[in-house]
């Protein structure tokens, strides 16, 4: 396949969204982006769905289930906005100290994750949700179950979200983080072995669990990035997410995910997923668009019809391939 | 990894998971342990050790964040706990009728004497389960509507409610409406708080009349609050007159940064809210410029929106507006079971206070803050007491 080709192809899925989806509000006198604010919206949203996809996608592509994830944006988010504000009292550089703890903390929560599933050797989906549980329960016991606000509210954090400069320069540093760790390092090349073959892969001599460790590390960095842009955005964070109440976020992913496999066929699997993350954030400003007709219940049930759509026809593809060759 | 290891690791997950889902919202779990208010305790038995035994009250909470709730909460925590022999044991958020009825049997099990309730899922069945306990009941916010007063009123362990009325709280919504339509605002946005809870219907078909519009082709109270309640909603199709609904959004989760962040893009010249707008929302709607309005209290964090943000006009209570409430409860617990004149559980109104400027919004709050609230140590005592009678505490309430 020619490289102009592999282009074409690799933008078409993000092209056909925009053009369909500005179509629908231009036929309704609307377009997808109406100002400066809808612009920042459209930024921060496309931030948080490509860091969630990334983070589910590493230790998904491993096989490994990982129910976790939102219990750690949410613990990690905590930890960040307790500990700043304890220092900061909400004043100047509050967003930067708790972006950098709410990190730390995340790729902690991360580590611990990794290190009970490669200790009991149970498999990944039961230990996520035990450790999803034990995060909520932590969680819980922090915040005594209320929303926290009066942390994450202050200038420095609305200021954080207020434009999408800053989510732009986190997008392109976790961007080129993904790219050089999975690509260009030893780390990298092993995961990769790993992810194709573990048994062969084991018996070259790579360190499977040191691998997991750090894969799940990443994981809950990512995680705890995620955590803190959402606090920033929704100005609160919701301490009383018991019972896998935490789960939801990591749903978000999967349209993206597998639309980022597709679009990694003919090109970067991590540029496809800002380019999914891209679609998703058109159609998450076409449904603020038409909020007035189309309920938050009505889109989660368009999200999960897009999914199965597409899921169909990734595993039909030939097939149609087929039809239209005889067509 | 040695078996050792792994067997060490197992046990204590095992062992977190225990303690970390004894915090679920299950029924049994939503009622935190009097130790949480162990140093409290010893103040007031140390102030009150002449006073007797101490009487517990479990209170029943829906919201744990809200700044009304923060407000109330604070008072019957520092103020009245600390100036008479009672513990107050808090719930969690109480997310549904079950949860409430879950509480109120774990209150009843741990030998509590009475339960006020700020929670209004099914208030008809948090009455039934305290009459099936024993254990006397109070609605300290909002209020039974009319037949289900009619029910209850008779009920033995029912003390009675102290607070705005339906008709009030659609008043309420009525002005906050028309303060804006009143300014020439042409679009604005409503946010409907956790309707189908009643006092935000109320409220909500309030501002609807307010904007001079009309909801399902009426105006009048009845008609609308029926539709709202049937379509579990602010519908916006229905909505028609002069003062354009732009957005509506109603609930807190997932969805609502995003259902936010709509309306904003919508561009009304005003953010009307029925209820916890000034939680949810201050930092977002002061940072757009948003000119808003709630029902909420007099607090120090919504003195600030309104000094420094966009908060342009708040109808609200006195966080100690609560204490006749607990006078009441308290007279009942011992054996002076205040009744109206008609013999059945007492029931007041109470009305809101508006403030449209920090200096007025300051006035409000100054006077019930901290150590010197409106319904302070004085005036409650002159309610609690065997010889309380019921034109006492009207006497009272109608004074503030």
């Amino acid at each position: 396949m020619s490289t102009l080709k592999k282009i074409l192809k690799t933008l078409a899925i993000p092209a056909a969204v925009a053009v369909v989806l500005e179509g629908i509000c231009l036929a309704n006198g609307q377009t997808i982006i109406s100002g400066a604010k809808s612009f920042d919206n459209f930024v921060v949203y496309t931030a948080i769905v490509m860091i969630t996809t990334m983070a589910l996608s590493i230790n998904l592509n491993s096989g490994r289930f990982d129910f976790s994830l939102g219990a750690m944006a949410g613990l990690s988010s905590v930890i960040g906005a307790k500990i700043t504000y304890g220092f900061l009292k909400g004043g100047s550089g509050s967003a930067l100290l708790m972006l950098i703890i709410t990190v730390l903390a995340g790729a902690l929560l991360g580590l611990i994750s990794g290190a009970v599933y490669c200790a009991l050797r149970l498999p990944p989906i039961i230990v996520s949700l035990g450790v999803t549980l034990v995060y909520e329960g932590i969680m819980y016991t922090i915040t005594g179950g209320k929303y926290l606000m009066s942390e994450v509210q202050n200038r420095s954090m609305s200021g954080f979200v207020g434009t999408w400069v800053y989510a732009a320069v986190i997008i392109a540093a976790v961007l080129i983080f993904m790219i050089i760790v999975f690509e260009r390092t030893s780390f990298g090349y092993d995961y990769n072995a790993l992810k194709s073959g573990q048994k062969v892969a084991v018996a070259t001599g790579i360190n499977e669990v040191k691998n997991a460790l750090i894969c799940y590390t990443i994981c809950g960095g990512l995680m705890g990035l995620v955590g803190m842009l959402n606090a920033a955005r929704n100005t609160t964070i919701n301490g009383g997410q018991l019972n896998f109440g935490s789960i939801a976020i990591m749903f978000t992913a999967f349209l993206p995910m597998f639309i980022a496999g597709y679009i990694g066929r003919f090109g970067n699997e991590k540029v496809g997923f800002l380019l999914s993350a891209l679609c998703m954030s058109l159609l998450n400003s076409t449904f603020a668009v038409f909020s007035n007709r189309i309920n938050a219940t009505t889109q989660s049930i368009i999200n999960a019809v897009l999914l199965v759509i597409f899921l169909v026809y990734l595993n039909n593809n030939h097939l149609i391939k087929r039809i239209f060759a005889h067509v | 990894m040695n078996r050792k290891v792994t067997k060490v690791l197992g046990l204590a997950m095992a062992a977190a998971m225990t303690v970390m889902t004894g915090c679920g919202n299950s029924a049994p779990a939503a009622v935190s342990d009097t130790t949480d208010n162990s140093t409290d305790n010893a103040v007031v038995s140390e102030a009150s050790a002449d006073q007797g035994e101490t009487r517990k009250i479990g209170v029943l909470v829906a919201d744990v964040s809200g700044e009304e709730a923060l407000g109330f909460r604070n008072y019957y925590e520092k103020y009245i706990q600390n100036n008479y022999n009672v513990t107050f044991d808090y719930t969690d958020a109480l997310a549904s009728a079950e949860d409430e009825k879950a509480a109120i049997e774990k209150f009843a099990s741990k030998g509590y004497d009475a339960v006020i309730s700020l929670s209004s899922s099914d208030r008809a069945q948090q009455i039934e389960t305290c009459e099936e306990y024993g254990i006397y009941y109070a609605v300290a916010s909002g209020v039974l509507d009319e037949s289900q007063y009619e029910t209850y009123k008779t009920y033995e362990h029912f003390v009675g409610q102290v607070g705005p009325s339906n008709e009030t709280e659609f008043e309420a919504g009525k002005e906050m409406g028309k303060y804006f339509k009143d300014k020439g605002v042409k679009s604005v946005a409503i946010y409907g708080a956790f309707i189908p809870n009643p006092m935000h219907v109320y409220r909500a078909a309030g501002v609807i009349a307010g904007l001079g519009d009309t909801y399902g082709g009426t105006d009048d109270m009845n008609g609308m609050i029926g539709q709202i309640f049937q379509d579990q909603g602010v519908d916006l199709t229905k909505v028609s007159g002069d003062v354009e609904v732009v957005a509506y959004l109603q609930g807190y989760g997932d969805t609502t940064t995003d259902e936010l962040n709509a309306a904003i893009q919508k561009a009304p010249e005003a953010f009307i809210s029925v209820g916890m707008a000034t939680t949810f929302f201050a930092q977002t709607l002061s940072q757009e410029n948003i000119p808003f309005s709630d029902i909420d209290s007099f607090t120090a964090m919504n003195s600030e929106s309104m000094k420094n943000g966009s908060l342009e006009y708040l109808a609200g209570k006195y966080s100690s507006s609560i204490g006749p409430v607990f006078a009441l409860v308290m007279d009942a617990i011992n054996g002076n079971v205040i009744r109206d004149p008609e013999g059945n559980a007492v029931s007041f109104t109470q009305g809101y206070l508006v403030a449209t400027d920090a200096e007025s919004f300051d006035k409000y709050y100054v006077n019930d803050n901290g150590d010197t609230p409106i319904f302070d140590k004085a005036s409650l005592d002159g309610i609690i007491g065997q010889d309380v009678t019921y034109d006492d505490v009207k006497a009272l309430i109608e004074s503030k």
